[in-house]
Formats: C-alpha cells, structure tokens, sequence
C-alpha cells in the first residue's frame, strides 16, 4: 500500500511538473555573455528568470512585465515555460491565477 | 573607471566540461559606461590602466594571471589556478580611417579595424557587416573572443585563407603594471598604422616581424592581449553543398588539393575547376566498407543583396538538437561495452552530420553561425602535410577502430601562417580531427589521455611529422612533444618571450599547460645566445 502511494505521489509530481517550452531568439544579435558553469543551452549565456503568480483582476488584465535590466535596451533570447500543473492552476482559478515562467537573456551592450 | 569584480572561486571549467580545475579568483572587468561622457579611446585607454593594475596585484601576490575569452578550449591552455580574467565585456570597435594608416602600408584603410580582445566573433561579424566588410575566415562557429581564437590558432576549412590569426596585422599588448608596458605591435615588413593613431592607445611601438609572428599564436603567455588589428575584406557569398562523394576521390582531393578538373555537380551551379573557398570530409572511423564520405564543398561568391529570395534562409527557422541526455545514456551504454560504439556513432550519424544534397547560401556568419551547446565534448586535432591527408587519417582510424572512443572523424584544411607556434605550419596543413563526447575512464574503455598517446605514437612511428590543435585534447604531457612538433621555432619563440617579458612577468603570465609543455622553462644562458 505504501509503495503504491510513493509511486502515485511520483507520478502526480511528474505529471504537475511536466513542462513545454518555447524558446525564441534573434539569429543575429549577440547574447549577453556569462562565465557560468551551466549544462544546458544557456552555457556561456547571462539568463535572467521571472518565475511568478500573477492574479488577474476581473476588471483587469493583459499584463506585461518591463524588463529594466537589459542595458542595451534589446532581448537576444526569450524562454516562456508551461507546466501541467501551471496550466491545472489556470483552470481551478478559473483563469484569475497564471503561473509565469519566463527566462531571457539579454543583447550584449556595445554589440549593436 | 573601468571596474573588477573579484569572485571567489575554487574551481572553474571550460564550456565542454573538460575539467575542472582549481582556482583562487575569478575577475570581471567592465568598463566605463558609454553614457559616461568619456570617448570610446578614453575608455579603452582606462580598461587598459585597469588591467595594468590587476596585473600589479597578480605579480605582489606572487601569482599567475590569465584572460580567458569564451573558454572554448579543451585542453587546460586557459586555465590558471591563481587569477583567471573574464574579457568578455571589453569590446570596443574603432574604424581606421585614411590618415591613419602608415606611410609605407599597403593595406587599404576601410578593411582595417581595431577590435578590443573580448569582442566575440559574432560581434565583429555583425559590426562589419553593416559597413560592408567580412572576416576573411572564421572557426566553425563565432562564440569566441577574437583574442582567445589568435592565442590558440582556431581555423575553419579554408584552404588559401589561413587561420584566425592570418588576418591579424597589429596588435595592442599590456606586458607588466608599467607605462612602458603598453605596446602596440606590428610587422617591420607590413607596418598598418601609423605612430600618431598607435600612441592614442600604447605607450610603446615595435615594429619587428619575428616579434610579431611569435607574439600571435601567443598561447595566452605573451601577455595580456588588449587589442587587435583585424584586415577585414568585401563583403561575399559562401555557396555550400554537402554530398557523398566516391571515398577514393574524398581522399584524393584531401592529398593533392587539386581541384582543377573535379566536378562536384552542384545541382544549378557549374563549380567544375573551381577551387572550393572550404573543403571538408567526415569520416565514421568503424564503418571500413564506406565507399562514399561525406564531403563540404563552399564556394565562394559575389555578395548580392536579394540572395535569400533565391536561395532561402541559411540560418534555419527552428533548430534542433539532439537530447543531451540521450547522448549521455548513449555514452554510459559505451562505457559497459565498448563494442556497441560503431552502433551508437551509427545511430547518431544523421544528428552529428550535416545534412545532404541541400544548397544553403549566406554570409561567412551566416554558414559558421552559433554552435548549439555540445555538452560534454572532447576533441583531437592534428594537423599534417595535406600529402599525408589520407595515411594520417587511416592510421588514426586504425588506432580508433582498436580503442574505440564515441566520436568521428573529419578532415579540414588551412593555409600556412607565418605564426612561430601556429599548427597551421605546413603548406597547407590537414587537420585531421576526432570529435565526440566524453567519456569515463575504466576497464572497458580507454583513457582519453592513453587514446591520445596513441595517436602521437602513430605518427611519430610512421614518420609522419605533425602537430596538435593547441585547445583540444592530448596528452600535451608527452615527452618531448613540442620540440617534436616545432623544433627550432621553439626556441625562437621563448627567446622573443624572454625579449618582451621581464622574468617576474614571465612567470606571471605562465600556467600550467605551459609547463607541462616545458614553454615556461626559461632558455638556457648558452642557448638564448645560439638562436
């Protein structure tokens, strides 16, 4: 009984945690660079995060997050993640609560 | 000011986790902001105080200093256990306008620029091309610094074009914390600019080919690169087509490069006696009844503007890669049973290969665009005689074949460069190059460094005179390598090394690839006078 309730809890984790996403980025601009020690595409590359709940009012909508930390002014890389259990959240709040996950990284300064 | 930042570290790693490696401190500098009021040589010449003053704290510490670019090297030729300086934020570009060039020059002042060392290759692409102007030639990709490519030789495929370091004509060096200690360096034969524009940013000017020649492929040991004068040239076309070709002619090609009555058939081009501007064929070691390899034929062309309506985009709308860890799964199947790699390197041939029969058209950055993320990568790189293109290669294959490692083979060739260090040494070098991923040591597997000795061995017994890729992996350790590869230039190298840093600072700008490759080991008093 308890290993079925590890292995449902397991599966419930995977299935809540399961994610898409989209990445999109300028074929020509130069990312911000970063010595870091990543193993994933972002290797080499500054990536900043915003990982947050926005609530929607009812009379209220539409948001849009202002980026003030790209010093050149200009996006190289824009990551918009979506999980299940992202999306189940949507639902039960009937669409008042979004989970946000978005990584970007910056055009480098000087290289425009 | 320019600024530092000093992290902490106790480690560090390449891009392709070939380490770690230990390390005391980590430094960023940035320079003052353009919004300063400052002019952009007023920022460069304070970047360069700045440096002076990290290398005085490095030399009161008693301590090594390195910069490091995009750290795309494999081998350890970046690291340095005491202070690694991160260049990336130094890219400062300067066009050479007329007056400015030296009397006696003959290169034309719209190709030459002045490029900060951390400017990355995509970088200068992009600022050149929108004044018309292109690199002469790139590595395969364009995510290193263009310091960090001359320091280590990187190539492409480019047959009478040389290496990164081949269009380098001066070069702006910082060689100890005095005024004194800010050179700017050109050839005595080829002089670029004159000594009114030089002194805007160096203190000192030397003009003196040996110097020069040996000062380029530097080995990040030379002293602190701060900038580089690049001659750029028109804007063209690269026109590149990847198809199976008869192996017998693959190989035949690679050992004469001539390409005078060869036809590669290009569907809508007529390419036959034409001389390809890159030429390059990947070979799966494990498969000995390939009668066909895959072969890269890029030629060159006049730039237009409207090229993409008839040709499409060369950089492709969605890229994709295979899951790294899948490969990585691949890999720890390898590690079990060695015999399942010809399998495996089988499988993953149509991810790893470029894909053929398809004509794709651009700029020089658009066909060597952005490297995905490899993951854990090793490479080996030797470069040989073009004439012993195809023993070299079966030699290699037949040491692959007996010791299995995941990865394949290519062939790639360069022009000679008058660089004293530079692989490139032969008329026109082949590099013939293994690249894969990693793997763990074990009983079932090779070792990296025991696969490379080998491969030295090969070469060294079958009288193959050669040289190594100095970012990518061997075992660098072996007795007597370079002065294997290199003989007498060697020596020269070390004495120009002497000439321009004083002992404190040859110390300071050593690491230890440098003395496993015996370089840092000063000359001998009776030697130094012989050469």
């Amino acid at each position: 009984m308890q290993l079925i309730k590890i292995t449902l809890f397991l599966a419930l984790f995977l299935i809540m945690t399961s994610c898409y996403s989209v990445r999109l980025q300028v074929s020509n601009g130069v990312w911000d660079p970063a010595d870091n020690e990543r193993n994933d595409p972002y290797a080499g590359y500054n990536v900043q995060t915003i990982d947050t709940i926005i609530s929607r009012k009812i009379t209220t909508g539409k948001h849009y997050f202002n980026i003030s930390n790209c010093e050149s002014g200009a996006l190289h890389t824009v990551e918009y993640r979506t999980t299940f259990g992202g999306l189940l959240l949507n639902g039960i709040t009937l669409g008042r609560k979004k989970k946000v996950k978005i990584k970007y990284v910056c055009i480098m300064e000087n290289s425009m | 000011m320019a600024n530092t930042k000093i992290d902490n570290r106790t480690w560090w790693d390449t891009l392709h986790k070939n380490g770690p490696f230990d390390l005391k401190l980590f430094l960023t500098t940035k320079m003052e902001k353009s919004s300063s009021g400052l002019s952009d040589f007023e920022r460069y010449k304070d970047a360069a105080i700045e440096i002076q003053r990290l290398i005085q704290l490095a030399l009161d510490s008693n301590e090594r200093f390195r910069a490091i670019g995009s750290k795309w090297s494999m081998s350890s030729i970046a690291h340095c256990k005491d202070r690694m300086h991160y260049n990336a934020f130094l890219n400062l570009k300067f066009p050479i306008f007329e007056g400015e060039i030296h009397p006696a020059s003959s290169y034309e002042h719209n190709n030459l620029f002045l490029f900060q060392s951390g400017n990355r290759i995509k970088d200068i692409s992009r600022f050149l091309e929108r004044r018309g102007k292109s690199l002469k030639t790139t590595g395969a990709s364009n995510g290193q610094t263009i310091a960090g490519c001359i320091s280590t030789g990187v190539h492409g495929s480019t047959i009478d074009s040389g290496s990164v370091q081949d269009y380098v004509v001066g070069l702006n060096m910082i060689t100890g914390p005095n005024p004194e200690d800010n050179i700017y360096l050109e050839r005595e034969s080829r002089p670029a600019l004159t000594d009114t524009y030089a002194k805007n940013f160096a203190t000192v000017i030397i003009r003196d080919d040996d110097m020069f020649n040996a000062v380029l492929v530097g080995l990040g040991s030379m002293g602190f690169i701060h900038g580089v004068v690049v001659e750029s040239e028109n804007l063209f076309l690269l026109r590149r087509y990847v198809k199976k070709i008869n192996k017998k002619e693959a190989l035949q090609l690679a050992n004469t490069l001539d390409f005078s009555t060869y036809d590669p058939k290009i569907p809508d081009g007529n390419f036959k006696g034409v001389r390809p501007f890159h030429y390059k064929v990947f070979i799966n070691p494990y498969n000995t009844n390939e009668t066909k390899y895959g072969a890269e034929f890029i030629y060159k062309i006049k730039y237009y503007d409207n090229y993409k309506l008839d040709f499409g985009e060369p950089i492709p709308f969605q890229k994709e890669f295979v899951y790294l860890d899948l490969i990585y799964l691949f890999i720890k199947i390898a590690e079990k049973f060695s015999k399942s790699i010809p399998t495996i390197i089988n499988l993953l041939k149509s991810s790893i290969l470029p894909k053929e029969e398809k004509t794709t058209v651009g700029k020089l950055s658009e066909i060597f665009w952005d490297a995905g993320y490899q993951g854990k990568a090793f490479a080996c790189s030797f470069g040989v005689d073009h004439t012993n293109a195809s023993k070299a290669l079966e030699l290699m294959a037949k040491v692959t074949r007996e010791n299995p490692v995941p990865g394949i083979f290519a062939m790639r060739f360069v022009k000679s460069s008058e660089a004293t260090l530079a692989f490139s040494k032969f008329p026109f070098t082949c590099m013939v190059e293994i690249d894969g991923i990693q793997w763990k040591d074990n009983d079932n597997l090779i070792s990296l460094t025991d696969y490379s000795t080998k491969l030295i061995e090969v070469l060294k017994n079958n009288n193959i005179p050669f040289t190594i890729h100095w970012g990518k992996n061997a075992n660098w350790k072996f007795p007597g390598l370079i002065n294997h590869m290199y003989g007498k230039n060697v020596k020269k190298w070390k004495k120009i090394r002497a000439k321009l840093l004083s002992i404190p600072m040859q110390e300071v700008f050593s690491n230890s690839f440098l003395d496993s490759t015996k370089l840092s080991e000063p000359l001998a008093i009776d030697e130094d006078l012989i050469v």
